[in-house]
């Protein structure tokens, strides 16, 4: 188990290392000098004046050729320190950005998931127990339906057809906590985006399971049919959808991006993509950890509850 | 050419479990025949066809030139001169809307030929060769898997503009060909690129997958116990074989490929403008969405109309492909 740990821990720090290292080597010959686009881009400066942009380049430590400039960045990062913001929210510590806009966006991740496994679960034993008749087909298909349809297109039909034709909310601006109406769109909206696989995931399970000889000896023993489902079918349903996680996970991430900016909320989507606008080395830089860690994490926990849930898999 | 052979007579097993003497059918028309029994399906494939033609001839039937503006207008709804309305520069959406076919088919085409052809290479390489190749190719397309493909093409899209911009215009200072003054398709080109490179690790599975287990079948031993030529065995068993769950993959990757391109320009990094995209149409049009539905609506509407037509027409394809659904 330790060595297994310690192999796992190993190649992930490799990957990681390899992520970061393209991320700031694609910023540093792509992406273009924050400091000039600063100059470009500000209206207060029109003159490209030289020495001035030396000195801020010299004070972000971005006149360093790339190896040095990357090798500092990973020694600080190491030590805690995540740089600052170059252009986005001048010299705040990224460290403090992160922790402010991480909060909320996991906050509305964690609200979906949440939701996104009760009615996905749900509609998936549903599925299963009128396997092949019309119920398992409506919610096969309609499930196929709304998941299809782009979340920048779905969050905004919602906005007109909830805000101006049904007035049942007022337009969602910002965050205002997760308990605030404002926040029940943006969550309903994300948490379409990881339903589809579980739904699958499930109803495939739940089939599987539905044959299994100890449901019938239940059965026979007069068990009732809601306690089979919760005790006897439900645990070995629950273990292909955990393995499911890190798909899921993607699926936040993608969709806190676009329902962050639809919505306005200053979240950690939002950071990405005000980051990427404004080209801030260290935001994205800080990006690419946080999301990278968050996808090993997920994958981590994946592999530590499976052997829980299903005992086969610990005796290999 | 040659007179209709008597068709072969096979036992079939009806609907209703009677057995019949039928035709003999190939998995094509067996695939056709149950493909056509989806409705769904059969909707999503005509409004794909419709779509492409559309995409294919829509900037020539245009009404107006897609960058003509009419201040005058903006904003204008439905009429006449205008069927779809005018945005908020008083260009003709309808035009625009044209166009944006013509560049949401552009990459569902390209990003799809790029990637199956690094996916063919690689999948098929690493089936072939296995041992050391085959994980190592695997553990790249796993690790490319593994991250959320947005925000990659995102980083591809926003890092890979400026240097090739620069190196154009180097190529230009030396060569004086103003082929590379021309940089209006460079955002096409890169787009393309970027959603190739998130696209082929599926494909190259699914092709090393492919490859594993159709040459570990049966009858791939029984032609070649029977003498037949390596070549006939590719030709005749495996790539017909394969062909059924790449078809579904590729259909999957055109629409997931328009959905990217979408996106992209939603988030104001994909096709820049003038060139039309639905995708930022869409993000335009949001601004107003208070005061002018229709500049949102009517993009948003066709995002997702197409987005629906290519996930039932390639699970249509999915059941019907696969023979084994239907016993």
């Amino acid at each position: 188990m330790a060595s297994f740990l310690f192999i796992r821990l190993l190649r992930w720090s490799v990957g990681l290392m390899l992520i970061l290292f393209v991320t700031y080597a694609m910023m540093y010959y792509g992406a273009g000098d924050p400091i000039r686009m600063m100059f470009i881009q500000g209206e207060d400066f029109d003159t490209e004046d030289e020495a001035v942009m030396r000195a801020l380049r010299a004070k972000y430590g971005l006149d360093e050729p790339f190896l040095v400039q990357f090798s500092n960045y990973i020694s600080h990062l190491l030590q805690g320190d995540w740089g600052r913001s170059i252009r986005l929210q001048v010299d705040r510590p990224v460290l403090e950005i992160v922790q402010f806009r991480l909060p909320i966006s996991m906050q509305l991740g964690f609200a979906a998931t949440l939701i996104a496994a009760v009615v996905g679960v749900t509609l998936g034993v549903v599925a299963a127990l009128y396997h092949n008749r019309w119920l398992d087909r409506l919610i096969i298909t309609s499930v196929l339906f709304v998941t299809s349809i782009p979340i920048f297109v779905i969050g905004p039909m919602l906005l007109l057809l909830l805000v101006l034709i049904l007035k049942w909310i007022d337009v969602p601006y910002g965050w205002n906590g997760l308990f605030h109406i404002d926040a029940a769109l943006p969550v309903a909206v994300i948490a379409i985006g990881p339903l589809p696989g579980i739904v699958r995931q499930t109803r495939s399970a739940m089939l599987e399971v539905k044959s299994q000889q100890y449901i019938t000896t239940a059965r026979a023993k007069g068990v009732s049919e809601s306690r089979i489902i919760l005790r006897h079918m439900l645990r070995p349903v629950m273990t292909p959808v955990i393995t499911t996680l890190g798909l899921i996970m993607i699926a936040l991430i993608n969709g806190s991006l676009f329902v962050e900016l639809i919505y306005n909320i200053p979240g950690f989507g939002l950071l990405t993509i005000e980051g990427i606008r404004t080209v801030d080395y260290p935001i994205i830089m800080a990006v690419a950890v946080v999301g990278t860690l968050i996808i090993f994490v997920s994958n981590f926990l994946v592999d530590m509850i499976y052997p829980i849930l299903d005992p086969r898999v610990r005796v290999q | 050419m040659s007179a209709a052979k008597p068709e072969a007579q096979v036992a079939r097993i009806a609907d209703d479990g009677s057995i019949y003497a039928g035709a003999q059918r190939n998995l094509w028309q067996d695939a056709a025949r149950r493909f056509r029994k989806n409705w769904l399906a059969v909707a999503g494939l005509v409004v794909i066809a419709l779509f492409l033609i559309l995409a294919l001839i829509g900037p020539h039937i245009a009404p107006y030139d897609f960058l003509e503006q009419n201040i005058v207008k903006a904003f204008q709804g439905s009429s006449a001169e205008h069927l779809l309305g005018v945005d908020d520069l008083g260009r003709d959406i309808l035009s625009r809307m044209l166009h944006g076919a013509r560049t949401a088919a552009l990459v569902a085409f390209f990003t799809t030929i790029i990637s199956l052809v690094i996916g063919v290479l690689v999948g098929g390489w690493a089936g072939i060769r296995g041992g050391r190749t085959d994980e190592f190719l695997m553990w790249i397309s796993d690790l490319i898997q593994a991250m959320p493909g947005l925000l990659l093409v995102i980083l591809i899209n926003t890092t890979l503009r400026r240097p090739i911009i620069n190196w154009f215009d180097a190529l230009y200072e030396q060569t004086r060909n103003s082929f590379y003054l021309n940089t209006l398709w460079l955002d096409y080109v890169l787009v393309f690129s970027a959603l190739a490179l998130i696209g082929w690790p599926g494909l190259a599975r699914l092709i090393r997958g492919q490859v594993l287990s159709i040459g570990e079948e049966d009858y791939v031993l029984a032609a070649r116990a029977l003498g037949a030529s390596e070549r006939h065995i590719m030709g005749r068993h495996v790539i017909p074989n394969a062909m059924g769950p790449l078809v579904v993959a590729v259909t999957a990757g055109m629409g997931g490929a328009i959905l990217l391109e979408a996106s992209l320009s939603f988030l104001g990094i994909g096709i820049q403008p003038p060139n039309a995209s639905w995708g930022s149409m869409l993000q335009e049009g949001l601004r107003y969405w208070q005061i002018f539905p229709h500049l949102m609506l009517i993009p948003a509407v066709t995002i997702g109309i197409v987005q629906v037509a290519f996930v039932f027409l390639g699970d249509g394809l999915n059941d019907a492909l696969d023979p084994r659904r239907n016993s």
